[in-house]
């Protein structure tokens, strides 16, 4: 099924979701009226909290404003309502004058003393009358509703309001054509309403179908023309996919692509298996779900066992669907679409898991996936995580599919820019060596066997910096990894030499402090040098990429080996 | 099949634009029926022969891939051209691509392959005396020595198809047994949604006609010209 349909079949399961013509938006205030038309009284739906965030309701849907100046029915902001704004407003006389002629013509012929109500107060309001105490100044630039005084129902909520608003609506509709999602005739839209909540994308919403310059046109058609969703198709994703990216239990952040998933199934089991999704990605949400059955679900999924024996009735039928949304200024783009059986999802992230799984393993747990895409940004900043990778992954990721090639290259960058090897990095140039190049040589854990050149190479290197700072102690200002690791790694020839040389003074300076260690660095070194083939050049001049990648893995492993001995070792003494 | 024929085609990427995602583009899981035609267009077409596409067989798994371009923001206009041209001079007539530049995301199918079920009707257009034979015979011999009127493409000019003509009675090429998935609709149909059929250049307006797609065992069935699974 294609994106819109699915996001139309979604809108008809959310019980939440808006009926068609209405849409949620923030409300700040009511003005009640009498049946003349006069202002009886001005009531705050705001909220208490510090933010004085203002109230949703589902009001007649907003029009698409972009440049040119639209009111909306039976509401809208105080610049259209009154012609009253706090900032300077060089059009509000005109947004004023729109709202009131556009009003008059909706409301010419009603009879119900709401919109009659409404029709007075329009007819004799003037701008001046904004005045406290009865119109408050935090009025201003908020949204307002009606409401006839003596009712509690707001005015757009009356029945004869509705009525009108679908009239209105169905004398609006285009010609009708067949609508590309259901394959039904309908009216067509002709501009798709707004999605908000695009991370990155403009505030006031951006388009994700829009043709809003003449490239983008095929014969002679125009705005929705080129593409024929039918208005009830274009409501029904639009509020869907709002409705997901305002709720925090269907998305997350993927890098700068805003993710929103969902399941189709019967409501639990959708449930259940958005959680477990969310908690594969995101560790927030996983702290939530820590105690009750759904974490111990995901522990055992983690475990590696398969779907079919913890739950299920979610490994079989339940179809999910992964959307990644990605900015570009007023449009928002389709990063990434996956849809297929939850059970799949799952054992493609095991199958994650198990490729990145490495030993000794990160600090906390089980990393999420920004915290490893963070390592790919400069200065560690997660507004710096390069877009189309992040995105990419994410998609090999739930796919099963080989990762793309720029992880690769992008984490060996990152680590000649600031010579850090940690779990992560380590853990990332390991699993694209598995996926990608079905590497054997890629180990879990320290491998004392591997012939690999970059894996003998980078464990080498990693003795040597021991040594040196076992000879001058933790506090050197540059140690041998900050000054070479990059040159190591990619040209060892040039290096490594100057690197032994330099390892015979530290050694004979190690010696005379603490002679054992000495001997115990040595055996080591000539462990891995043993293990050289001096035949098949065992310094090359250069090592390419997946070999720079075991150089990391090598290093990282030999390193931390240096580290958990250590730790072993104070471990020990109390009991001798 | 008296007049069928069957292309293998493939390449290394391919974008087959869907109407409603063209602008930050997103393309269809399978080839659409309008982009095979255009591939047999592209070998041999006259105005006396209207090519029908009967199926199309997937043989690599579908894979996606993200890229991002600079492209540029607007058509040039047909007016000025037509004015220029009267007037006999260059002036105005330009594009600037570093003042008019669009950045658009674009996410394209990788090492797409298919093979392409089709035959072809004469038209209106053709003479009394015209056979379906010679067109059979020049098509098929202009596909076996990879002769071509303009390149053929998967979908987009940018993403050149390479094709082979399968001679009759031969076997298809090979699927690998990896790719046999679920994703292809082997095990139980896997439904497309509704996809571009072509689109009807001769009504007002020039609709796009559509038909629901679904892929069995690796092929997408294509409906006929005239048939209801057509949408107009």
């Amino acid at each position: 099924m294609s994106l819109l349909a699915s996001l139309v079949r979604a809108y008809d399961r959310l019980p939440a979701a808006p009926p068609y013509g209405y849409s949620p938006e923030k409300i700040g205030f009511c003005v009640a009226l009498d049946a003349d038309g006069s202002v009886c009284e001005i009531t705050d739906l705001r909220a208490t909290d510090k933010k004085r965030s203002p109230k949703l309701l589902l009001v007649p849907q907003a029009v698409k404003r972009t440049v040119g100046i639209a009111p909306n029915f039976l509401w809208d902001k105080t610049a259209y309502v009154l012609g009253v704004t706090a900032g300077e407003g060089k059009r509000t006389a005109a947004e004023h004058a729109k709202f009131r002629e556009r009003h008059l013509e909706w409301l010419a012929g009603a009879t119900d003393d709401g919109l009659v109500a409404l029709r007075r107060f329009i007819e004799s309001w003037q701008a001046e009358a904004f005045a406290a105490p009865l119109w408050p100044d935090d009025l201003r630039d908020q949204n307002l509703v009606f409401r006839l005084t003596g009712t509690f129902d707001y005015l757009h909520d009356r029945s004869a309001a509705k009525e009108l608003w679908q009239r209105l609506g169905a004398e609006g509709a285009s010609a009708t054509q067949i609508c590309l999602v259901t394959g039904e005739p309908g009216p067509i839209a002709r501009l798709h309403p707004s999605i908000k909540g695009v991370w990155g994308a403009q505030s006031s919403g951006a388009s994700l179908i829009s043709f809003n310059l003449d490239a983008f046109a095929s014969y002679g058609h125009e705005q929705g023309d080129n593409a024929p969703v039918s208005e009830a198709a274009a409501f029904a994703y639009t509020s869907a996919l709002n409705g997901f990216l305002a709720d925090k239990a269907h998305r997350i952040q993927i890098g700068d692509a805003s993710t929103v998933f969902w399941a189709d199934a019967a409501e639990e089991e959708a449930a259940e298996a958005e959680h477990l999704f969310a908690a594969f990605l995101d560790p927030a949400s996983e702290d939530k779900l820590a105690a009750g059955k759904i974490g111990s679900k995901l522990a055992q999924i983690r475990k590696g066992v398969r779907l079919s024996e913890i739950a299920p009735e979610l490994s079989q039928g339940v179809r999910f669907y992964v959307l990644g949304l990605a900015p570009n200024a007023a449009r928002v783009s389709v990063r990434f679409f996956w849809t297929g059986d939850f059970g799949t999802l799952t054992a493609n992230y095991q199958r994650y898991l198990c490729d990145t799984a490495l030993l000794p393993p990160p600090r906390d747990g089980w990393p999420p996936l920004w915290r490893y895409l963070v390592e790919l940004a400069s200065q560690g900043k997660r507004e710096n995580v390069p877009p189309l990778i992040a995105g990419e992954w994410t998609r090999a990721i739930l796919t099963g599919a080989p990762y793309p090639l720029t992880l690769l290259s992008t984490t060996l960058m990152r680590i000649r820019a600031d010579g850090e090897v940690n779990a992560l990095r380590a853990a990332i140039l390991k699993s694209v060596l598995i996926r990608n190049f079905k590497s054997r040589e890629a180990p879990v854990a320290l491998d004392p066997a591997n012939t690999n050149k970059g894996y003998m190479l980078g464990r080498l290197f990693a003795v040597y910096e021991e040594v040196q700072r076992g000879a001058l102690g933790g506090n050197v200002n540059a140690t041998i990894k900050d000054k070479f690791y990059g040159a190591a790694s990619a040209t060892p020839q040039k290096v490594f030499r100057t690197l032994d040389a330099g390892s015979q003074n530290h050694f004979s300076k190690l010696r005379k402090q603490s002679p054992g260690r000495a001997v115990n660095l040595e055996k080591l070194l000539t462990s891995i040098t043993d293990l050289m083939d001096p035949g098949n050049d065992p310094i090359p001049a250069s090592l390419n990429a997946s070999e720079q990648a075991l150089f990391g893995i090598g290093y990282y492993h030999q390193r931390s080996d240096f580290f958990r001995k250590h730790d072993d070792k104070t471990s020990e003494e109390p009991v001798k | 099949m008296a007049f069928g024929i069957r292309l293998h085609v493939w390449g290394q990427h391919g974008l087959f634009t869907r109407p409603e995602l063209k602008v930050e583009r997103l393309t269809y899981d399978v080839m659409t029926p309008s982009a095979a035609r255009g591939i047999l267009e592209a070998i041999h077409w006259k105005p006396s022969i209207r090519w029908v596409i009967d199926r199309i067989h997937v043989l690599e798994p579908i894979r996606f891939q993200s890229i991002r371009r600079n492209e540029v923001g607007h058509k040039a206009p047909a007016g000025t051209i037509k004015r220029a041209m009267n007037r006999g001079d260059l002036e105005g007539v330009q594009l600037l691509v570093d003042e008019d530049r669009q950045q658009r995301a674009s996410t394209v199918l990788v090492a797409p392959a298919y093979v392409i079920e089709a035959h072809f009707e004469l038209t209106a257009r053709a003479e009394a005396s015209e056979s379906e034979g010679k067109h059979l015979d020049i098509f098929n011999r202009r596909a076996a020595k990879g002769q071509c009127f303009h390149q053929p493409c998967l979908g987009t000019r940018e993403f050149a198809a390479h094709f082979a003509l399968i001679a009759p009675g031969a076997p298809l090429p090979t699927r690998n047994p990896a790719a046999e998935t679920a994703d292809l609709g082997f095990g139980s149909p896997r439904d497309l949604g509704f996809m571009l059929w072509d689109i009807d250049h001769a009504a007002p307006g020039r609709p796009s006609l559509l038909f629901r797609a679904s892929l069995s065992d690796g092929m997408m069935e294509v409906p006929q010209p005239g048939s209801p699974e057509v949408k107009r």
